[in-house]
């Protein structure tokens, strides 16, 4: 459709202005452009045994899984200082043993998988770890085997399943069950300020972090996919 | 001089800096990392773009710091 205007300025000069209207072929294509960087995020979305609830961030392209978490299973070698078992993740001859670190409330913990549908099954594309404070700043736990931005090293496992649950489960199972080496490790005085245990007749009960602010053995991290991490 | 908003995370702050002020500067910039603690690895956005370190900050711009990914030591 086609209209014309005539238009009489304020001096006296007559303009013609012809407007041209026709319907674009604009289908979902163009929707999905305006709409690649919008995420929605579902809560409680599955229940996985052992460990909580998951819930999602769903994008166009990806989906961010958050299993908020309450405990590391931490299969490393340990050593006593000072009554104190401590992890030391470096040597080759503590005694290797797997301890169940209970986190404090004030560390809340998200254990993060990013899935995205690869020729028709759902890919596990990457294991996060992330420590937060009541104000969802992120950190950096004092652990080896994260990189700079909260990366797990969670060396290999089968990365494809037919569903996006079903890769959630396993990484979550192959986090539990990998062993925590020195690869990516930072201080080791750190680690067992953070991480301590005391012997008791039965088990290995947590104590309370060596320090009046965990922040300070952590590392400020600030990343998109952290900004899509449901706590 | 010019003022820049800097975001890590959920903290941000806005400051005055030199003109020729750049990425990299705000990057190694001692003041800057102790107001929002980020570390020496960074990358710094504005709207989603990886900006280069060299680049003058245009005045009034909010910057976006992430922290980078390493390699595998």
């Amino acid at each position: 459709m086609e209209t014309t205007e005539i238009i009489i300025r304020e001096n006296g000069t007559l303009t013609e202005r012809v407007v041209r209207e026709r319907d674009l072929e604009a289908g979902p294509s163009v929707l999905d452009a305006l709409t690649d960087e919008v995420t929605r995020s579902l809560r409680n979305v599955l229940a996985i045994p052992g460990w909580g609830l998951a819930h999602a961030n769903v994008g166009l392209n990806d989906t961010i899984w958050s299993v908020p978490i309450d405990h590391l299973v931490l299969n490393a070698r340990f050593r006593l200082i000072h009554g104190v078992l401590v992890p030391v993740f470096t040597s080759g001859t503590d005694l290797e043993m797997p301890l169940v670190w209970r986190a404090p409330k004030e560390v809340r913990l998200a254990f993060v998988i990013r899935t995205q549908l690869s020729e028709g099954c759902a890919r596990i594309d990457g294991n996060w770890l992330f420590a937060c404070d009541q104000d969802n700043r992120g950190y950096r736990l004092p652990l080896p085997n994260l990189h700079d931005d909260c990366l797990i090293c969670t060396g290999n496992f089968e990365d494809r399943y037919d569903t996006g649950g079903e890769c959630v489960a396993a990484s979550l199972e192959q986090f539990r069950k990998s062993k925590w080496n020195a690869d990516l490790m930072r201080t080791t005085e750190q680690s067992q300020k953070f991480f301590r245990f005391q012997p008791t007749n039965e088990t290995f009960e947590t104590l309370p972090i060596q320090a009046a602010d965990w922040m300070a053995l952590c590392d400020k991290v600030s990343t998109a996919i952290l900004e899509r991490v449901i706590l | 001089m010019k003022n820049i908003t800097v975001k890590y995370g959920v903290d941000s702050i806005t400051k005055q800096v030199e003109d020729d002020f750049t990425f990299g500067d705000l990057q190694e910039s001692d003041s800057f990392q102790a107001a929002l603690g980020f570390g020496d690895s960074t990358k710094a956005l504005v709207e989603g773009i990886e900006q280069d370190r060299g680049t003058v900050i245009p005045a009034g711009t909010t910057v976006r710091l992430e922290t980078a990914a390493n390699t595998k030591a």
